[in-house]
Order: structure tokens, then sequence, then C-alpha cells
């Protein structure tokens, strides 16, 4: 799995994640994450587009990151999960707490 | 229902992650084009999430090992985990997420949602773990039937793993008894190739091979894998005519196929004797019939090779097991029958303030001659609790006399008793006459005999007679198996006075003949090795 983070204004970060987001891979994510909290930017962008799996551990890093993000007065929004992400977050009724966008500026439109 | 493609593997967890194991079900994938989309999503979801509870669970977090198979079938996608952790509370009916903010918890409540089928047996310490996936273009009859199928397909699939490992026979060399069947089938059938096949893991394995093919085989390619299945023959005329099998055809090898199943002595299916041919091909009802003796007769070489080995394992148990703890003394022993048993054995056990030594040859090989040597160490042991030398060898000859008189064999013995003290050491040699004494300057002295075998003339007198190990002497004493080593005549025992010279001690020396022993086993081959050590 590859995570690139690139910081954009108003402290949004935005998160990339490609390949498999499982038990072996969420931690990288969580600490990814919280680096881009430690910079200040605590608005996650958590492109999932080129994830080709996520499992239970990977949904419970997307969870802790969230908590993490909101402590430190931001939020974590997802941004076009690819076609089997998608399903495990329906299968999971976590939609509607981790909610998806088309893009980054639609995660995070600048006002 | 067609099985599609079969894989097992062994897995631990470190260095092994669910990334092993999912790089393993891409490679399945690879294989099963026809796989619909969501039927693989939710299968590897399943599955991975199986895994990840094993890894994390099963052993409280630590290492642990597990196998996994996955079979894809034509209407389901079925994966087992066999793990050996400790049992955890397993409740399987919780099938609720936790609430939204939780961190972990939805493994097993999406691998429930994603499978049709989820069972956990805990079976001989190990815990199996079944879950089924019913592909979605299957038949709904299919599906209902699926959950028993499933647990009996696994259950007789760790069962005839089991069995076959006990037995002991995979990667044997080939055996003549075996390959007279195979080659005696392609005579009488006219066909052009006939085999012995096992099914292991995720290969099958030809004990005997007479014709065509490979001696290894991927299981997902093999007919017998199908034949292991049921109690019944398997036969198909022409298998490009057969849906089931027609992906199995291979131009000059494999149009038609006709198959037993074999089994292990616990009654589990472990193999197929099998005829092929590269040309479809009409078998008669008669023919099956053939093909049914011919595989009885391979069952018949099976069932014997497995008592030889449980056989072999209880001869070797009655030589001693534990050291001699006699300061200033080395003693090794080794013995190496020829067959699976053998009629030699030697013998040790403390006595005294020493110990005594047997070491005895039952005339003949095999069975007939283990079972006369275990009586004779038995008998000797008792005795020699008893009587000194003489009156121990007395006691055991009148005692096996009519035994041996009715088997219409005799035994060679040499039996002694050592004072560790001293160094003196008294013997009876009942026709024996293969004991020496390599001295520490270099002679050596034989320990003669003119006394008969054991079991040979009831009313012999036996005398005792003693020789004197001194600090570095050793005394050798050998079954004739070990002259075969050799030139076969007494010189041999020249060259284990040279042997005792250059080595440093009795098991260097048990080695060496050891390593000269091996594939050359015409006879059974002992020794027994006593040595003083060194003055300081």
């Amino acid at each position: 799995m590859d995570i690139t983070v690139v910081h954009h204004p108003f402290g949004v970060a935005e998160v990339t994640v490609a390949g498999r987001l499982n038990m072996v891979t969420a931690a990288r994510l969580r600490e990814a994450i919280q680096g881009a909290v430690d910079d200040h930017h605590p608005n996650a962008a958590v492109d999932l587009s080129r994830v080709v799996f996520l499992d239970s551990s990977g949904l419970g890093a997307l969870i802790a990151s969230l908590k993490a993000v909101r402590a430190a007065g931001g939020d974590l929004r997802l941004v076009a999960p690819a076609e089997q992400a998608q399903l495990v977050l329906e299968l999971t009724n976590m939609s509607s707490v981790l909610a998806s966008f088309d893009s980054v500026d639609a995660a995070f439109p600048h006002d | 229902m067609t099985e599609v493609v079969t894989r097992t593997v062994r897995l631990s967890s470190p260095p092994d992650t669910v990334d092993t194991v999912q790089d393993l079900l891409a490679t399945i994938w690879a294989q099963t084009p026809g796989l619909d989309d969501a039927d693989r999503m939710a299968a590897e979801l399943a599955i991975v999430e199986l895994a990840a509870n094993v890894i994390e669970h099963a052993n409280g977090g630590g290492d642990i090992a597990f196998s996994l198979s996955i079979v894809v079938f034509d209407d389901r996608i079925e994966a087992t985990v066999t793990d050996s952790g400790s049992v955890e509370r397993v409740n399987l009916d919780d099938r609720a997420m936790p609430e939204s903010l939780a961190e972990r918890g939805r493994g097993l409540p999406l691998m429930q949602m994603l499978s049709d089928s989820v069972e956990h047996h805990r079976v001989d310490g190990s815990n199996h773990w079944t879950v089924v996936r019913a592909r979605r273009a299957a038949s709904p009859r299919a599906r209902r039937s699926m959950p028993s199928i499933s647990i009996a397909g696994v259950i007789d699939e760790m069962a005839r793993q089991r069995a076959l490992d006990d037995m002991g026979i995979l990667d044997t060399p080939p055996e003549e008894r075996f390959d007279r069947v195979t080659r005696l089938a392609v005579q009488l059938f006219g066909v052009e190739s006939a085999a012995v096949n096992m099914i292991d893991h995720d290969r099958q394995w030809s004990k005997s091979l007479t014709g065509r093919g490979s001696e290894e085989l991927a299981r997902s390619e093999s007919m017998c894998t199908v034949t292991v299945q049921s109690d019944e023959a398997l036969v198909v005329p022409d298998l490009l005519d057969d849906e089931r099998f027609a992906e199995k055809a291979k131009p000059d090898l494999l149009r038609f196929y006709a198959g037993f199943p074999l089994y292990a002595p616990g009654g589990e299916r472990i193999g197929a004797f099998c005829v092929y041919d590269s040309q479809p091909r009409h078998f008669s009802a008669r023919e099956t019939e053939m093909l049914r003796d011919l595989a009885a007769w391979v069952q018949q070489e099976l069932t014997v090779s497995q008592e030889l080995s449980r056989a072999s394992e209880v001869q070797q148990g009655l030589l001693p097991q534990k050291l001699l703890s006699m300061p200033g003394w080395q003693i090794a022993g080794v013995c190496i029958p020829a067959r699976a048993v053998g009629g030699d054995f030697y013998d040790w056990y403390p006595v005294g303030e020493g110990a005594a030594f047997t070491l005895a040859d039952a005339m003949g090989k095999g069975i007939a001659a283990s079972i006369i040597a275990a009586t004779v160490r038995a008998v000797l042991r008792s005795a020699a609790r008893f009587a000194d030398v003489v009156g121990a060898v007395d006691a055991a000859s009148a005692a096996l006399s009519i035994d041996l008189d009715n088997a219409g064999v005799f035994v060679t013995a040499f039996h002694a008793r050592l004072d560790m003290d001293s160094g003196t050491l008294t013997y009876v040699d009942a026709g024996h006459g293969l004991s020496i004494v390599s001295r520490a300057d270099g002679s050596s002295q034989r320990l003669t005999s003119t006394a008969p075998p054991l079991g040979v003339d009831p009313e012999t007198e036996w005398t005792q007679q003693t020789v004197d190990l001194d600090p570095g002497d050793t005394l050798i004493v050998v079954s004739d198996g070990v002259l075969d080593l050799y030139d076969g005549t007494l010189a041999s025992l020249d060259n284990l006075v040279a042997l005792a010279m250059l080595a440093q001690d009795p098991w260097e020396m048990i080695a060496a003949i050891r390593a000269r022993a091996r594939g050359f086993s015409a006879d059974d081959v002992t020794v027994l090795i006593v040595r003083r050590d060194d003055a300081n």
C-alpha cells in the first residue's frame, strides 16, 4: 500500500491511499493522518479511489483517525471510494458517519 | 458440482500476514476468470476477516501457525482455516455491528453477512473454521444443500491428510510390489498408463507409475482427487465428452480414465489406483471388476506396509533407550534392519557394579525373525536378574529350546557382564563368534567360540570365559550383516579394529558404520561397542 499526503490551504490534507487497506497497513494510515494533524492540517480528505481492498481493520483506522481529527477541531471525509470500499462502508452502515464526496474540493469547499 | 481450483497453504504469523492470504487469493482469482466480481469481493473480504481474526486472537496475539484451504467450485467458494490456538469463546450468532464510532468488532459480523455459512468446530485441539460463499449464479438447490456438504468435505479432507501422513508413504522410493501391479494393469487392459496415486495437500503424488505422466501433479489437474471423494469406481470413457472433466483432458496423455479409491487402515480414502489413456475407450463392467481386484491387491500391499512400519517402531523401542552411566566407559550400539523389522538386537542394562550386554541374531530376516528376537531378549533379560552370565544363558536356553525347536530356527548370541571397576568382562558366546577386542597398543584379540547357537542342542553345557578390558581397549560385537559391509569374511573384523583406532569415540564408529550401511542392506546390521577410557 502507498500513502501520499498533500497539504492544501485551510488545513486540508489530501491523503491518497493506493492498494490494500487491511490489518497490515491500517496503522500506517493512522500515522499519516496523525502526522497531518500534528502539521496543523486537521481536515483529512482521504482519497479511496485507488484502494483495491478495505476490511474491518482498515475501517477501524478510518474511524480512529476521524476521532483524532475531530479532537483537533477538524474532520475526516472520504473522496471517491472504489467499488469494494463503498460496499464495505454500506454493509457496516458507516457511509453516513464517513461521508463520501467526489473530490477534495467537494469534501472541503472553501467558502 | 465441479471443483475448479483448490489451494492449501500453511502459514505462520509472523511473518505471514493477511497480505500473504490476499496474495494467494489473487493467484486463485487469476485461475477463475468466470467468477463474478461480487462473489469474488465477498469471498475475499470474508476470508481476510477470518484470517485476521485467527492471527489476532487465536493465540492471544502471539505467534500462530495455521493452514488455509480454498476450494472454488462452480457453485460456491469454500475456505477452511485450521489453527492450533486456544479455545476462545466463539459467538457466531452475534451478527450485530458495534456502535458507529467503535474502532473494532466489525470483522466477524462482516464475515457473516458475506457468507452463506460460517462454522466453527473444535476437533483434536484445533479450531476449524469454514466459510462458504455460494456463487450467485448457482442454482438455489445447490445453495440449500451447502453447509452439510461443506463440513463433511472438510472433515474428510482433514482425516484423509492425517491418515496419509501417518502412513509415512509419501515421497518414499518406488517399490517393486506396487510397480508389478501397475505394469500388470497396463498389459491387462491394453492402456498406456497405470498408477498408484496419493492425494496430498495440494498435489497428487505417485507411489507407482507405469506409462506416461509425472510423479507429481497439481491437485486441480488430478482425476484421482475426484475418485477419492467416493467409494465407487470413477470411469470416464472420454473426458472431452464429460463437461465435469473436459478441462482435465490432456492430448497425448489423458482422455480415458478409470480409478478406484485406496484406503488407509482406518478407512480414510487417501488415494486411488487408476488406469488412463490418451485415447477414449470403452470400459466394460467386467473390466471394472478386474480393476477393483487389482485395486484390492494394491490395498493389501498398502496395509502390509502400514503394519510393518508399526512393527518397526515397536522393535526399535525394544532397543535400549537409555545410556548407561558408567564412569570411565563409553557404550554405543546401533541396529539397522534390512527390512522394516529384523532378527538382530542388542541390549544393555545395569547389573550390580557394572552392566550386562547382549547382541543376538535370530536366523532369517523380517517378521518371523523379529518375533524370535523379541522373545530371546525378554528371556535373557529376566534370567540375567537372577543368575550370573552362564546361569542366565543356561536358563534362557532351557526356556527357549521348545519355542526355537518348534519354529525350526536358532539364534546366535553374545551375552556378557562387565565389572566396571576391574574391567573384567565375563561372557558366553553361543555360536556367535563375531566379537573382537581392539587393544590400546593397536593389537587385537578375537573372542572365539566353540559353543553352538541357542536352539541347536538343549543339552549344551555352557561355559563362560573372561577377558580384561584395559584403559584404551574397545570391545566390538557385530552381527554378520556388518561383515557384508566389508569383504564378507572374518577379515572384516580387522577393518573394525582399524576403525576403533581411528575413531574418537564409539559414536563416531557407529556413524561410520551407519554411513557404510546406507542403501546397502542385504542383511540386518547390528553393532555394540564398549570402550574403556584411556588412562590419564
